[in-house]
């Protein structure tokens, strides 16, 4: 289950954070979501220490706290998505998956002329099509 | 939208446009003559509330600057791996616009350390369009150096990006350059990195 999706700009400014679960105090998700731009910072500077490649976007579970994961994925733009989730066991190619077709929407996204570059993302459209690839995200594939 | 937009307003024109399907729908080709219609009437909707040229150029450019923007943003996307290299150096030809447009084209200019050149025979924007000589020096293909421009800020790569015309002999029309001016905070990160 998802809990939580984020986008964070260049200046770790957010752009976008939506969460998914009910009832669920929504600044716990922008703590999070905060803390997990420092780990991205250090697995960029260090590469060789934590074991990213230098030319991968993945960049894997970023830290497992006892009730979530935080997965990361940066582009080459600095922008960077982040993805909480509750599940236990998430396969690595489902949240390659979910990155892949979440930065198709992003760029969709921002192609919008009337999209300001680094405000908030506040398309509907994206809202919507966000949703739909959460909804499927964990769906056994055949 | 709430209201029906004005006709001649630019929204009306973006929407007008959004009609505008493309030709093959697999591969995502638009007409050359739907973009150049298009290219025409944002021209003239400058054209009408500007002064001078200096500001019709600056608005192209501004209008340019955008689209390099998002065109780095969808270049980034298509292009799987991630280069390090592009971030940090200086080194052009490897950045992934540069690469997507203009192949081999990027030459360093001769004056200053700190500019570089991208010539081409002609832009694509300035095929159907002539000039009239009572604007001077007056180059659509600001639109393109802003283009260049968004593309290069986006990434980090502050510059100041112009579009000159060149004339060659032997041809009637002449070259288009785009002269990129690298600003001082690129020089000194470079030369702090060589």
């Amino acid at each position: 289950m998802i809990a939580c999706v984020a986008v964070v700009g260049q200046q770790n400014n957010p752009l976008f954070i939506e969460s998914f679960t009910e009832g669920e105090d929504e600044l716990k998700f922008h703590y999070i979501v905060h803390c997990s731009l420092d780990v991205i910072q250090e697995k960029v500077s260090n590469p060789k220490k934590t074991g990213s490649a230098m030319n991968e976007t993945f960049l894997g579970l970023l830290y497992p706290t006892e009730d979530y994961k935080v997965y990361g994925y940066l582009t080459n733009t600095r922008v960077k998505f982040l993805l909480v989730t509750t599940d236990q066991d998430v396969r690595d190619i489902d949240v390659r998956n979910f990155f892949r077709r979440f930065h198709a929407a992003y760029v969709d996204a921002v192609s919008n002329p009337f999209h300001v570059p680094g405000k908030r993302i506040i398309s509907k459209a994206f809202t919507e099509r966000v949703g739909a690839i959460v909804k499927s995200f964990g769906a056994p594939t055949t | 939208m709430a209201d029906a937009p004005k006709k001649g307003t630019l929204r009306a024109a973006y929407r007008r446009a959004a009609d505008i399907k493309p030709r093959d729908a697999r591969t995502w080709q638009v007409s050359l003559n739907a973009f150049a219609f298009l290219f025409s009437e944002m021209v003239q909707y400058n054209q009408t509330r500007v002064d001078n040229i200096a500001e019709l150029e600056h608005r192209l450019e501004h209008a340019g600057y955008g689209v390099g923007l998002r065109m780095l943003e969808l270049l980034c996307h298509r292009e799987k791996k991630r280069s390090k290299a592009s971030w940090n150096s200086l080194i052009c030809p490897q950045h992934p616009m540069e690469i997507a447009l203009w192949k081999d084209s990027l030459e360093k200019g001769t004056e200053n350390e700190d500019e570089y050149m991208i010539s081409e025979k002609e832009l694509l924007v300035n095929r159907f369009i002539s000039v009239p000589k009572d604007m001077g020096a007056f180059n659509c293909g600001a639109y393109v150096a802003g283009i260049v421009k968004g593309v290069l800020d986006g990434s980090g790569f502050p510059a100041r990006v112009t579009a000159h015309f060149v004339p060659v002999e032997g041809q009637p029309r002449p070259r288009t350059t785009i002269l990129i001016k690298f600003s001082e905070e690129v020089l000194q990160r470079e030369a702090r990195l060589s």
